[in-house]
């Protein structure tokens, strides 16, 4: 099996919802941050076998958006392109799709990459107001029109917030919030724990900013193209415990512990990555950041679906051959904070070492080795495109701190987890 | 030969093949061949249709012959070809078999004339398809029955539009219209040629002469009532006068025309327009027109012979101001890939809103679709280093006017880009030889000078040094070509052409003021000097053009001007003092004028009392002398290689006007000696240096040439 190099990546500035980049939608960011990917290594774009995005809310003026995203970037018609949903792993599934693609000789140089535009996730007529609007416009007749339009009622007019129907499961009906809320319940993870993480989540992205702005293309936004974005916009100055613990909890107002405060913030953003057989990188004389080892995808309950990560890091170990010990740096999506938690008691718990069957894969993770420049909590999490954020992200500090290895790992809505061993 | 009948299935196809040439014109030869070939179809009505062809590839009919217009040197030979042409036209409109012209290409002038003088037209999805009535360009109006034919056709507004602005349109506008019957494909064109033929024999394409279209509604009311048609008329002079200020007589005189025979009959409808034709073409303005555009096209297709350009997918583009700004947009718009560089995103956000507006413009007068306008715009790429330029096929420059600069900024270029890109600086006055001694390789260094505002100036000066290779100008003068700009090449010389001598009138009219050229009723001297030149066809005064362009950069280029060519360039007095008050022009809200609310001049700028000057003609021939006068000495320095270099960039790059022929053409007009005598007496009465004939007008009277020969 060929060797999977990953060149270079890019990213734009992550910006909270309804922002900064809320004129940008999803295809557009993700042009801008391939654009620039092509820019800044110089890559013949001829060179390119195909381009992979993932997106979660796909957008319906562009179906698949990898395939837009490819045509404005200046990719040849020639090569072609698809998009990939794993929900919160659409990312990861992207590079995860070109390394198998590369390993099995299918070709050697992808783009690959994640891009979200929450901003622009619509709103939904009401499936009675539909209803009407397409007798409407069947109805021939005046009175046929008068009786259709009848059946309307003030409540039909009530909009369904996409938004929040993509974050809520459809087969154990909760939202993500309230599988975090389990997870806190299960493993007893108190309000105290959940904010001193997310405070220590804003403190590290807040220190790390200078750090990210290698990872990141500044944009000049439109429709005014006033100032340029340079830095994600989810990190808090002056964020405080207090002010943390004076939120209420949001998904159980009465006895949760989840909090906006200690969740992932709702954020619009896009990475991209060129991923290459090592081959090909010394034929294009290219300087790798580093490679993918191994990865792994594990399925959990989907109540339960923030406990992803603790399955999927032990098979993803296993599969590279690895011991947790042999790991130098961790990132694991901070989707919420309780779920993070859940995660490394759970690796760290001989029970669940042994009901699972990972003997040997699992054992603590250093909170000093963890997410050392922030997580969504504070950076945001555009949910088609972090698994490749944390990729790049992972990759930039491998390098800059000379590490050989490094774990990149999430939880994904529905009941998943998501794992990459990367090595230098 | 270049018509041949034959018969095929009892179908007579009329075969243009001109001899000798790429495309098809209407000579009187062409006319009469088809006349006789007429006759003879005259007594076969058992055919099922006479077809019309073209042989040509993309070319149905291209137009008259404008060599044969520009020999009528009296109204009645005029008059007298135009019915010569319109009784042959009469001839093929009444034949009793159906007549179809067949439009697979350019179908312009005395082409679409033939063509609406058939019964059907049908045209090809051939994006090459353009068809229209672009004779106003020429200072004439369609006289093969076209002012009568087509405003009955597709209605009067659009008529009137088409014969009156000269665009043409193409096949999916031309259906719309109802121009042409039916759009078919190329591919299997006979057997949608068949079906079409089959179609009109069994009475399923609508076979009225005129009024293919039925309008419905308030049009309807407006083109079928006398008092509609009135207002539309009266709508269209409007129109004219404001976008011609009258000094185009052809758009007048076609609606004047139209308004006589959108209601006689033929006979005598054609004949006014026969008569109207022939007074028009005699006309010196329809005579500089053509000259016109017999440069402009010769500057529009240039090329550096044997050598192939190199293509041109990515541009790297330095300053993001004003000019570098324009310039992204342009190349967005021309589908070139643009990295856009400068030292803050303060200045790239500026260059990224220029080209924006730009599009949203567009899409606002739905000259664009949404989504165009987001593929072209995605096509610009900002950055504060030199990512991104290392494969780039050529690099504008347009940061500031400054050498030092440019020079700091062309050593850093050249490290930072690939061999084979070329390095073009936008600079309006400095000297390109010494920008290039700072690269690596001074053969891939040239001058690429855009004029404000980029996307609508047509013009680019092409600035070559003694070390530009000729690949190098080639690849650039393509380039400028496919950005849909006419390139001149000039030398590398101080302040190039166009510039130099548009200066030295702008100090002249400085000079005016200070003389305190009386203003008259216009209130103000400033007033009074703008009028003289827009009288004149300028499309603005002096000191409109210069705040328009900004006080500051003029006056720049005037001192580069007085350092490289002495002080006949030297800024008079008032404009320096204007602009060290910080009257900068139209920019800073205050120049010559005022900018806020009603345009009025600027009332802390007064002009001066010498009463030397009090003459409007003198004053005129001042302004207009200095820049022949100008333009003389840069072919004796052979900066271009022709007057008609001379003549295109004054007219596109700086608005001349364009029925006076061009500066040098009206030099010609008024007479060598007439001027040099007058800069003779203009010099010994102002003692000036300034008004001593050029060499090169001085050898023109002595041996009795002109610029043109």
């Amino acid at each position: 099996m060929h060797r999977v190099a990953i060149i270079d990546g890019i990213r734009t500035p992550f910006c909270k919802m309804g922002t900064e980049f809320r004129d940008l939608n999803a295809q557009e960011l993700g042009r801008i941050a391939t654009r620039e990917l092509l820019e800044r290594t110089g890559v013949d774009p001829r060179q390119i076998d195909e381009v992979i995005f993932g997106n979660v809310g796909q957008p319906a003026d562009a179906a698949n958006i990898a395939r837009v995203i490819a045509l404005l970037s200046g990719i040849p018609k020639t090569v072609p392109a698809y998009t990939v949903h794993r929900n919160c792993a659409s990312g990861i599934e992207a590079a995860v799709q070109a390394a198998m693609k590369i390993q099995l000789g299918q070709g050697d140089c992808y783009i690959a990459g994640g891009t979200e535009s929450m901003s622009n996730i619509p709103f939904y007529f009401s499936k009675e107001l539909q209803d009407i609007l397409t007798h409407l416009g069947r109805a021939k007749t005046l009175p046929q029109k008068l009786q259709t339009l009848i059946r309307l009622r003030p409540a039909y007019l009530k909009p369904r917030v996409g938004l929040e129907m993509g974050l809520t499961d459809p087969v154990c009906g909760l939202i993500m919030g309230s599988t975090a809320e389990v997870l806190a319940k299960e493993f007893g993870i108190t309000r105290e724990e959940q904010d001193a993480f997310a405070l220590e989540s804003h403190l590290r992205a807040l220190r790390g900013q200078a750090i990210l702005r290698e990872e990141i293309v500044p944009i000049i936004p439109p429709p005014k193209y006033k100032l340029a974005i340079e830095h994600d916009n989810g990190p808090r100055e002056g964020q405080t415990i207090e002010a943390l613990q004076k939120l209420k909890p949001y998904f159980d107002r009465r006895s949760g512990t989840v909090t906006v405060g200690n969740s992932s913030q709702i954020t619009d953003g896009a990475a991209a990555l060129l991923i290459t057989s090592e081959q090909k990188a010394k034929e294009l004389n290219l300087k790798p950041l580093g490679f993918i080892k191994a990865y792994a995808f594990a399925g959990v309950e989907p109540h339960r679906m923030g406990i992803g990560p603790a399955h999927a890091i032990p098979r993803v170990l296993k599969k590279a051959g690895m011991r947790l010990k042999d790991i130098q740096a961790v990132e694991i999506n901070e989707a919420f904070a309780a779920q993070v938690l859940a995660c490394l008691k759970a690796l760290e718990s001989p029970a669940f070492e042994k009901e699972s069957r990972y003997e040997g894969y699992c054992g603590a993770i250093d909170r000093n080795i963890l997410n050392v420049n922030g997580g969504a909590i504070a950076l945001g999490h555009p949910v088609g495109t972090t698994g490749a954020r944390l990729i790049l992200t992972m990759l930039k500090h491998m390098n800059r701190h000379n590490l050989n290895t490094g774990l990149v790992s999430l939880c994904v809505g529905g009941g998943q987890g998501a794992a990459v061993v990367l090595e230098r | 030969m270049s018509l041949t009948f034959r018969e095929n299935n009892n179908i007579g196809f009329i075969e243009f093949d001109q001899e000798g040439s790429k495309v098809n014109l209407l000579t009187t030869a062409a006319l009469q061949e088809l006349d006789k070939i007429l006759d003879t179809l005259a007594g076969k009505s058992s055919l099922n249709a006479v077809v019309i062809v073209s042989k040509k590839k993309d070319v149905f009919i291209a137009g008259a012959d404008i060599r044969e217009i520009e020999g009528i040197t009296r109204p009645e030979d005029g008059a007298r070809k135009s019915r010569a042409g319109q009784d042959i036209l009469n001839k093929l409109e009444d034949l009793n078999v159906p007549t179809i012209a067949l439009i697979d290409g350019v179908a312009l002038g005395g082409g679409c004339e033939l063509a609406l003088a058939c019964q059907y037209r049908l045209a090809t999805f051939n994006e090459k398809v353009r068809i229209g009535l672009p004779e106003v360009n020429l200072g004439i109006f369609p006289a093969f029955g076209g002012t009568y034919r087509l405003p009955r056709l597709i209605g009067l507004p659009d008529g009137l539009t088409m014969i009156l602005t000269g665009k043409p349109v193409d096949a999916n506008k031309a259906l719309r219209l109802g121009l042409v019957d039916r759009l078919a494909p190329q591919n299997g064109l006979d057997h949608h040629l068949n079906t079409f033929i089959a179609d009109i024999r069994q009475g399923r394409v609508t076979s009225d002469k005129y009024a293919r279209r039925k309008p419905k509604g308030l049009p309807a009311f407006l083109e079928t009532s006398i008092f509609g048609q009135w207002l539309i008329f009266r709508q269209s002079v409007g129109s004219v006068l404001k976008n011609t200020k009258g000094f185009y007589p052809a758009p007048l005189k076609a609606i004047a025309t139209i308004k006589k025979n959108f209601y006689l009959d033929r006979t005598r409808g054609l004949d006014t327009e026969a008569r109207s034709f022939g007074e028009l073409a005699v006309t010196a303005v329809s005579k500089n027109l053509i000259h016109v555009f017999y440069i402009s096209e010769q500057y529009r297709k240039l090329n550096v012979e044997g050598i192939a350009p190199k293509p041109i997918k990515k541009c790297g583009i330095l300053g993001a101001g004003v000019m570098g700004g324009g310039i992204a947009q342009l190349l967005s718009y021309s589908n070139i890939r643009v990295r856009l560089k400068d030292i803050n995103y303060e200045a790239l956000a500026l260059g990224l809103r220029s080209a924006a507006k730009l599009y949203r413009d567009a899409v606002k007068k739905r000259r664009m679709k949404p989504y165009e306008a987001v593929v072209k715009m995605d096509k610009i790429t900002t950055t504060l280093d030199y990512s991104g330029f290392a494969n780039t096929d050529i690099i504008i420059e347009a940061v500031v006017e400054n050498m030092e600069v440019k020079r700091k900024v062309f050593r850093e270029l050249s490290a930072a880009v690939g061999p084979r890109a070329i390095l073009a600086t936008n600079t309006s006055a400095l000297s390109v030889t010494e920008i290039a001694k700072e690269t690596k390789d001074p053969s891939k260094v040239i001058g690429l000078h855009f004029f404000n505002p980029v996307h609508k100036m047509p013009l680019v000066e092409i600035i070559t040094t003694a070390q530009t290779s000729q690949e190098t100008l080639a690849t650039t003068v393509a380039f400028a070509k496919r950005l849909g700009k006419t390139p001149i090449v000039v030398k590398d010389s101080c302040g190039f052409l166009v510039n130099r001598v548009l200066l030295g009138y702008i100090n002249e009219a400085g000079r005016l003021l200070e003389e305190g050229l009386p203003a008259g009723r216009q209130g103000h001297s400033i007033v009074a000097i703008d009028k003289i030149m827009t009288d004149f066809g300028m499309p603005m005064g002096p000191f409109t053009l210069t705040d328009e362009v900004g006080l500051d950069v003029g006056g720049k280029v005037l001192h580069i001007l007085e350092d490289g060519l002495g002080e006949r360039f030297k800024a008079v007095e008032t404009f320096e003092k204007v602009c060290a008050q910080g009257f900068l022009g139209k920019k800073s809200g205050k120049g010559f004028y005022l900018y806020k609310g009603k345009r009025v001049p600027n009332p802390e700028i007064l002009p001066g009392h010498s009463g030397l000057c009090s003459d409007k003609t003198e004053s005129l021939r001042r302004m207009l002398y200095v820049m022949i006068n100008e333009a003389a000495r840069c072919l004796e320095e052979q900066i271009v290689d022709a007057p008609g270099a001379i003549d295109v960039g004054m007219i596109f790059g700086a608005g001349f006007p364009a029925f006076r022929g061009g500066l040098l053409r009206y030099a010609d007009s008024v007479g060598i000696p007439q001027i040099v005598g007058e800069l003779g007496r203009l010099r010994d009465k102002f003692q000036a240096k300034r008004f001593e004939p050029a060499a090169y007008l001085l050898m023109l009277r002595n041996e009795k040439k002109k610029f043109y020969q």
